[in-house]
């Protein structure tokens, strides 16, 4: 990829502490902090919402004064033994480089993004190697969360210096949009430039693709070009939007809708691929078509919650499932929401009982409620249904709804 | 009525120990020799705020911001985007809205990095 077709968001990113937009307080209590070798407090917690810096911020630090970023987020499995094996060796040695006078090297800087997504059964125990870690550890510990207030991260909270990250207000984005510009030689209109600013919500990366998207063909920017951004704001429905999509009459066409539709992505994939046996009546098409919805849910995987550079990937491959004949198009009724949506819904109730059910059982028999689901719930469901005044319910405490819900269970 | 206070010095009335003591684990710190009160942490700045304006009979609090292009400081309540603005007050470095405007002051503050 030559430079000049970089994404700006990439080109731009921050390579210096004061390159990273706003949040000065955060930036010097940080700074102060990895600067600081007898550090009062063993790690830093960074919190705040999404997109306001608090990565990109470690990133230049790092840049900035030498250290090695040893990295785990949530794409990551961070149970106890995950985060030992890769957070241990990281933070149990000081690096060799820092004793050769060579290199500018300040050794490793354990960063673990989003500890507020550690949660279920895939990350047991990563809160309390974390914490351990945290302890032992000989080189700096960052840990960054968007909800601090989560129980969980309470042990973790009093042994962090805890950094507030706050949005990024609209003169801020508007002066990076005009540093920017001039570094790329774009003559923008201040209204032009206030409007990105306003519609981004906060959100610099937004502002700063908004930007190069509109002036990319034209290296003047009017406040009549940013029209088109007012769509983002609008409240489009699913129905509009797969509408749209379905009817695309090219790639490009499809992935800038979706690039101005505010939908959900995960939801909206679903629907796509719901919808797709009724916009494709021809098999081939139609196996096609799945394979760029399969393509772009790879995508989305990977964008998790921090890579959104790979947003136009993901586009591009959903807009693609979009146009694979786009002559065939006739209009048809959506399935909208996802079934996958409205199945869970359907069934919460039943789901809810079960729980309860296997709670009873995990109770009276020490088992987990998944071993009391697959081993025990069959076995019990024949009893009462050969003996429907069984011991069994008054030593499990079953009430009348879940003794009948079990004998009319068809499956588990 | 609302008041403008500066960040790194500002003067409270007398208050008791308990309200005191408060105001310090809402992340104030007190200059004793200048009787002066400061924000070290901003970690509970909506607290603090809401406990220095009860202290002040309810007014509205607010506080001075420093742009980060000319170094002068300015209340929120000059910018033109308050409206929209999720962070009123809060950080306390935005850039003023002259420096927003003028060119040229822009391109001599590029030129500083």
């Amino acid at each position: 990829m030559q430079r000049n077709e970089l994404l700006w968001v990439e080109k731009y990113r921050p390579k210096k502490i004061q390159d990273v937009v706003g949040n000065e307080e955060a930036k010097e209590l940080f700074v102060e902090w990895l600067k600081n070798k007898r550090h009062t407090k063993k790690a830093v917690l960074l919190y705040g919402p999404p997109g306001v810096g608090k990565t990109a911020l470690v990133n230049a630090a790092a840049n900035e004064f030498g250290f090695t970023i040893i990295e785990m987020n949530a794409s990551d499995t961070r149970s106890e033994k995950a985060v030992n094996a890769v957070a241990k060796p990281a933070t149990s040695y000081v690096a060799l480089d820092n004793f050769s006078g060579s290199t500018k090297s300040s050794g490793n800087l354990l960063f673990l993004d989003e500890v507020d997504g550690i949660a279920g059964n895939e990350d047991r125990g990563g809160v309390a190697a974390i914490l351990k870690i945290v302890e032992e550890s000989l080189v700096p510990v960052i840990l960054a969360a968007n909800d601090p207030n989560i129980d969980k991260l309470r042990p973790l909270k009093k042994v962090c210096l805890l950094v507030r990250f706050q949005q990024v207000r609209i003169p801020l984005i508007i002066a990076l949009l005009q540093k920017i510009c001039l570094l790329e030689h774009v003559h923008a209109e201040f209204e032009a430039l206030e409007r990105i600013a306003q519609n981004s919500r906060g959100d610099v990366r937004s502002a700063i693709n908004d930007l190069q998207s509109l002036s990319e063909t034209n290296r003047t920017l009017t406040l009549q070009d940013t029209v088109v951004l007012t769509s983002r704001n609008k409240d489009v429905s699913m129905d509009e939007t797969l509408r749209g999509f379905f009817s695309a009459k090219s790639v490009a066409e499809a992935s800038s809708l979706l690039s101005y539709s505010s939908v959900d992505y995960d939801d909206f994939l679903l629907s796509v691929s719901d919808n797709l046996p009724r916009r494709y009546m021809d098999p081939g098409e139609l196996a096609a078509a799945y394979d760029f919805v399969s393509q772009a849910d790879v995508f989305r995987g990977r964008i998790g919650t921090e890579n959104w550079h790979l947003l136009k990937y993901f586009y591009n491959a959903l807009a693609k499932a979009a146009a694979v004949n786009p002559q065939s198009y006739k209009p048809f009724e959506f399935i909208s929401p996802p079934i996958r949506v409205m199945t869970l819904f359907w069934t919460k109730s039943r789901r809810s009982m079960l729980d309860a059910i296997c709670s009873k059982i995990g109770v009276q028999c020490h088992v987990s409620k998944e071993t009391a689901k697959e081993d025990f719930v069959p076995y019990i469901k024949e009893i009462l249904i050969k003996q429907k005044k069984s011991p069994l319910i008054a030593y499990f405490k079953f009430t009348p709804e879940e003794v009948d819900f079990l004998i009319k269970m068809s499956r588990f | 009525m609302v008041i403008v206070l500066n960040k790194n010095a500002f003067k409270l009335p007398r208050v008791d120990r308990e309200k005191f003591i408060s105001l310090m684990r809402l992340g104030l710190d007190y200059n004793r020799d200048q009787g002066v009160f400061s924000i070290k942490s901003y970690n509970n700045i909506e607290k603090a705020m809401e406990a220095i304006s009860s202290i002040l009979g309810g007014s509205e609090v607010v506080f001075l911001q420093s742009c980060i292009r000319c170094g002068k400081d300015f209340p929120c309540t000059n910018c033109n985007y308050i409206e929209l603005c999720n962070t009123k007050n809060l950080p306390f470095s935005c850039v003023c809205p002259q420096c927003l405007r003028d060119r040229k002051q822009f391109e001599e503050y590029l030129e500083k990095f």
